[in-house]
This record gives C-alpha cells, structure tokens and sequence, in this order.
C-alpha cells in the first residue's frame, strides 16, 4: 500500500541518506555534550546544514523540485539566519556557558543515548519501510526527544532555543521520512513562524537579561498559584 | 474577495497605527479599522449562514459554518477589545506606564495578533492552519511582555517556549495526518486540506489517525490551555495588558481549540466517535477539576479568571465530547450546549477582563485583599462586575446557565452519570469559589486611599457593552442564532462507521 512512497530511491541514496543520518545523530549528541552556549548553537548550524543535504538528497533521488526549494530553505534559515540570530544575541548578552546543570553532560548523554535506542524500538516496522531506508525515522523522532530533553534540562534561554530548533529539525526529518516533506507552502509557512519565532525568542531574551541579569530561566518563579 | 479584505484590514490598521502620528490618530485609526474588520467579518459570517460555505483562491481559503462562528466571535470580541484598549492606554499615558511609542508598538502587534487568528479560520489547508495558531502565539508573546516587568517577561518567555513545543506536537500529528491521507491519495499537494481530508476520513489509516489525533490533542491542548498543560495560561493571561487577556482568554483559545475540532470531526468520520470523543471529555474534566482549588485559594484578581478560562475551555472540551458519543439527543444537546458556551464564554470573560483592567487600574493592585467595595468606587464598572462574576459562574438568569444546563442534560440523557456529576460538582465548587472572592471585592467600603469615580467613559462603554449580549442571550436565545449553531453542529459532527 506504501509502494509509491519508498519505491522511488535508489539503494545508493539511501546509504547516502544512511550515512547522513548518522552524522545527524552525533550532532545531537555534541549539542547535548557541550556547556558552552557557542558551540551548540555550531553544532546546530552544522545539523541544519546535514538536514538539508538529506533534502537535497531526497530531491535528486525523487525528482520533486519542491523538495529543493525546501533544502536551500532549510540551509538558508535554520543554518544561516537562526544561527545568526543566536550568535548575535551570545555576544551582545556575553553569556558563554550553561553553569549549573539540571543533569550533567554526562548524564544527559547516557539519557540521550537510551532516547536513541528507544526511538529505534518504538517506530513499528510498517512505517520504517515505507521510509527513505530504515534509519530516517528513528532518528528523526530521536532528534525530537532530545530537543524536549535539552529544553527540559537546561537552564539558559539560548539552550533552550537550541533545544526547540532541534527538535523542529526532526519534526521536519520526520516529515521528509514519511511524505517527502510537507506541502510547498505549508513548508514555507513554518520557516517563517521559525524565523521570526527565533527572532522574538532573542528579543525576549535581551529584555530578560536587562532585567533580571541573568537568562537563567530557573530565575523565572516570581509567577505561581 | 472579501475575506481578503479581511486579512490584509488588520493588517494595514496595525502599521498605520504604528507609523502615524499623535496617540489621538494612533486611536482612531486603531477603532476606524477595528470596526472595518467588524463589518466585513460579520457580513461575510452572515453570507455563510445564509448561503453557505464560501471557499476563493481555488479553496485555499474555506470559510464553513465552524468557520464563520468562530470568526464572528473573534471580530466582535477584538473590536471590543480594540475600543476598551482606547481608554484603558489612554489611562497608561497619564499614568506614565507607556509613552507614545510604545503605544504604537502595541497597536501594532494589536491588529498583527487579530490577523493570525482570522488566519487561522479561513484557511483549507490543515497544514497552514498550524503556521497560522503558531503565528498567534509569536504575535500575542510581545503583548504578554508589553509591560518589560520581571513578572511580564516571565511569563512571556513561558508562553511562548511551553506554547512554541506544545504545537510542534500538534505539528507532528499534522504531519501524520499528512502521511495517513497521502497513503491513500498519493502525494497530491491538497491532501492537507479539510476538505479533502474529510471526503477521504473513510480510507485514512485508522493507526495512523489515532496516533494523529493524540499528538493534536496534546499540542493544540496546551495552546488552548486544557490541563495538565495548562501551566502557562494563567500567567500569560494575568501579565498581558487587560485588553489583551480579554483577547487571549475570550477567543484565542477558542481559535485553538477549532483546532481541535476539526481534527476530532476527522477522527470521528474515520474511525467512528468514541475514541476521540472520550479523550475530549477526559480532558474537559481534568482541566474543570484542577481549575477548582486554584481558585478557590487565589490571591490575584486576573489570575482568578485564567483559571476561569481553563475551566471554561474543559467546558466546551468535555461538552463537545458528550456531543460526540452518539447520535442520540444528548449528543445534541452536548453539541449545542459547547458551541453555545463557546460564544457566551468569549463574551462573558471578555467583559470580566475589561471590568478587572479597570479596577486593577483604579486601586493600583492586582492583589484580591487590596480591593474593597468595588461598586462604591465605579458605580457602572462595579456593577458590570458583579453581574459578569455571576454570569461566568453559570447562575441563571444568564447566558453561561443555558449552555452549561445543556451539556449537563446531555450527558445525563446519555446515561454518563459520572460525568454529569463530576461536572456539576465542578461548577459548583467554582460557582463558591468565585462568588466568594468577587463579594469581598465588589460589596463592602471604599478604602479612604482610593478615589472614587471611572477612568473615562470609553472604558465604561467598551465593559458595558457586552452585558447586554450576556443578559439578553441568558433569557432568550433567537431562532437565527439557535439555526446557526444547529448548521456549525452539522459540520462538527459527521460519522462515519466503525
């Protein structure tokens, strides 16, 4: 029933795809391994950058001249503008590191590492074939829960960005995974909501370390009950 | 094309706001292009009721029944958001609280914030649909932090991250909705739309659409503030500026929440009614349950009526919920009685928020135990307050009585005792606990520090005004309304088999 979804790509795409993947996954992990602000929103740029190449992939291999528009998209906004955006807002704040941790590194990435393997057992088999190879889902939905987790575990405003913008990513691989990718405009609709989502996240940012000083999030308790 | 005019209204109402003059224009034109917006929104509803669905721009824009209810009310109610926010910023500026820039900025995100909801219910697309709730939450996050305070930035940092990852859930299940109709249409670029969608609901896999709904319910859950995600709604709705809350809690959760109404009635045309349907009652429950001791022990006027708004959401959830359990006359009344809830909460909260702005303004705290003998102080204020305390409890003879009556009798005519019960012991302890609150605050002395008087009369009128809606549609409810929630019932409820 699935035959005109996962038939269309060749089996050296999809050790393209596969190898690709993989790197995606080391990204996150770099992303969940680093205290400083810096080098994951790097490593992020760097996953945005790979998550296209998967697109860009996809496109050739399925002919879909959306789907290249969507990866240059993908390469422009969420590897150049939101990094951008984030790296502007490092600098002017002048915060470097995450310092106290919720979990350490060290214990997010062994959870990490259980979300990996408990993404690769709960997709059930019928959606992985009609994927683009067997490895796309699951690390798409494993993209996704680490995001939650970094949002949850870390206390800078900028993580936590961070920890959304990943967990877009594998919303978008999960998407690419099972219908190569949304509607044109769909897609472009939610680049847009990212691009000015990130951009309102900054300003708020700014606004809270002038008056607070500080973009520790766990400051934020004055509201309860 | 007037649903275009309708779009691109707000929008240039909101840069002209910006970019003009004197404060005095900033008003004018900001009322001038509300009131537009009014016009065209009500007429366009209306040519829907009477001649049915219009769609333009080869369906991209749809605008059903559903549709067009939830557009009437989104119009009405920021028109009078608009004009109350008139008076209540012109009271800012001669407090000093805001300068003229500011005020520009707000109108702005003002008229940008009543654009993305108007958005959100004319569209076809399910997928656009989702750009447009999440471009709610990016253009109201602003007006959340307008104020620049500790307690303001708090809260919009919150609503925008917890709101932010709730809908990327909600976009999830678009995705698999996607996937579910692509599996059996092909990848055609218009299998996201409702319309399409709901012809098919029959071939979609009914795994695939379970699992859909889930993510849906979860995502557009947490915007439309159904516990237990609730958690940022009352701080965001207490923070924002009072028209603003008025806005939040009177239609932007409505907006999500035809969200989740369009995706149940897909569910249901798939797979039949019970799944989606006993999740929504579920849900309605546990958020008119956790709202009771919040707010029985409330300290903070506005945050009282956040937790109100998260009751009322239960309300409509748990009501539309019973709606879908069957075909019987409960389901009807189920039905009938959460549309109903839908346009008399909107009004009834709305007017609350405005009748606290201006309070709070008046004794210069949001803390209950500062507030004394309210209708002492503003005569016409107070009063409206104490008949919109009453009403928002659903005591008779207003408004909220009918329509919470209505869903209670359904769910008894359905035979679910349990949850009949539970909800009226919900509204109940509610009904106590507001009532309690509200008769220290509005009866009693005036406190010596404080002035007696209103702040001016467009605040008097913009709160006045929605009382004579609540009194009237609590004593009689006109055939033409009563046929339009009956064609909005036809399209939220379509089965289809087991």
């Amino acid at each position: 029933m699935t035959a005109d979804l996962g038939s269309g790509i060749p089996v050296a795409a999809i050790h393209v795809i596969n190898l690709l993947t993989y790197i995606l996954l080391g990204t996150v992990l770099a992303i969940v391994a680093t205290k400083k602000l810096n080098r994951a929103v790097t490593w992020l740029t760097i996953q945005s950058l790979f998550l296209a190449a998967v697109g860009g992939v996809t496109a050739m291999t399925t002919g879909v001249a959306d789907l290249y528009l969507a990866a240059l998209l993908t390469a422009g906004i969420k590897g150049l503008a939101i990094p951008a955006v984030l790296f502007y807002v490092i600098r002017r704040i002048g915060v470097q590191k995450e310092l106290e941790l919720v979990v350490s590194t060290k214990t997010s990435l062994v959870i990490t590492g259980a979300l990996m393997v408990l993404a690769y057992s709960v997709i059930p088999s019928t959606l992985v074939s009609a994927a683009m190879g067997p490895n796309v889902l699951p690390v798409a939905v494993a993209l996704m829960m680490s995001g939650l987790l970094l949002m949850v575990t870390r206390k800078k405003a900028i993580t936590q960005v961070v920890g959304l913008m990943v967990m877009e990513n594998g919303l978008y691989l999960a998407a690419m995974a099972t219908t190569h990718g949304m509607p044109l405009i769909v897609e472009l609709g939610i680049f847009l909501d990212l691009l000015v989502g990130a951009l309102i996240m900054g300003i708020l940012a700014f606004k809270i370390n002038q008056t607070f000083d500080t973009i520790n999030t766990d400051r934020l308790t004055n509201l309860k009950g | 094309m007037e649903i275009l005019l309708l779009l691109i209204v707000p929008v240039l109402t909101g840069v002209l706001c910006w970019s003009i003059g004197p404060a005095a224009w900033k008003n004018r034109v900001n009322v001038l292009g509300s009131a537009v917006v009014l016009v065209i929104g009500l007429t366009v509803a209306g040519r829907v009721f009477a001649g049915g669905t219009i769609t333009g721009w080869s369906e991209a824009l749809y605008l059903d029944p559903l549709g067009a209810y939830i557009l009437a009310v989104v119009v009405l109610v920021s028109f009078m958001a608009a004009l109350y926010s008139v008076g209540y910023m012109k009271a800012e500026l001669a407090h000093g609280v805001i300068n003229e820039v500011k005020l520009g900025r707000y109108y702005l995100f003002y008229h940008l914030f009543v654009f993305t909801m108007l958005l959100v219910v004319v569209v076809n697309n399910l997928g656009v649909m989702w750009v447009a709730i999440e471009a709610t939450t990016l253009a109201s996050a602003l007006l959340v932090g307008f104020y620049n305070q500790k307690t303001s930035l708090e809260a919009a940092w919150k609503y925008i991250i917890l709101c932010t990852v709730g809908i990327t859930f909600a976009l999830f299940g678009t995705v698999l909705a996607y996937y579910s109709a692509v599996k059996s249409l092909g990848e055609v670029s218009n299998a996201l739309n409702w319309t399409v969608l709901l012809a098919n609901a029959g071939k979609l896999d009914p795994g695939l659409i379970k699992l859909s709904f889930l993510f849906i319910l979860i995502g557009y859950g947490t915007k439309a503030g159904l516990a237990p995600m609730h958690t940022w709604l009352p701080d965001a709705h207490s923070q924002a500026p009072s028209p603003v809350s008025a806005v939040l809690s009177g239609v932007l959760l409505n907006c999500a929440l035809y969200g989740i109404i369009r995706f149940h009635t897909i569910t249901s045309a798939g797979i039949g009614p019970g799944f989606s349907a006993r999740l929504l009652v579920i849900f309605g429950l546990i958020s008119m349950g956790i709202a009771v001791p919040f707010i029985m022990l409330q300290r903070d006027f506005k945050r009282l009526l956040a937790y109100s708004s998260v009751e009322h959401m239960g309300i409509i959830a748990a009501g539309i919920g019973i709606g879908g359990a069957g075909l019987g006359a409960g389901a009807k009344l189920g039905i009938f009685g959460a549309l109903l809830h839908l346009f008399n909460h909107a009004i009834a909260k709305s007017m609350m928020f405005f009748a606290a702005g201006s309070i709070t303004q008046r004794y210069k705290s949001r803390n209950m135990g500062r507030i004394r003998g309210a209708v002492k102080t503003m005569p016409v204020t107070g009063a409206v307050f104490l008949i919109g305390s009453f009403a928002i409890t659903g005591a008779p003879p207003f408004n909220i009585f009918i329509s919470e009556f209505s869903i209670v009798s359904g769910s008894f005519q359905q035979g679910s005792f349990l949850v009949a019960v539970l909800f009226l012991v919900f509204i109940s302890l509610i009904f106590a606990g507001i009532t309690y609150h509200v008769s220290k605050m509005a009866l009693g002395k005036r406190p010596e520090r404080i002035v007696p008087g209103e702040e001016n009369w467009l605040m008097v009128a913009a709160t006045t005004l929605p009382v004579v809606l609540v009194l009237i549609l609590g004593m009689y409810i006109p055939p033409w309304l009563a046929g339009i929630i009956e064609q909005v019932a036809r399209v939220v409820i379509i089965r289809g088999g087991n």
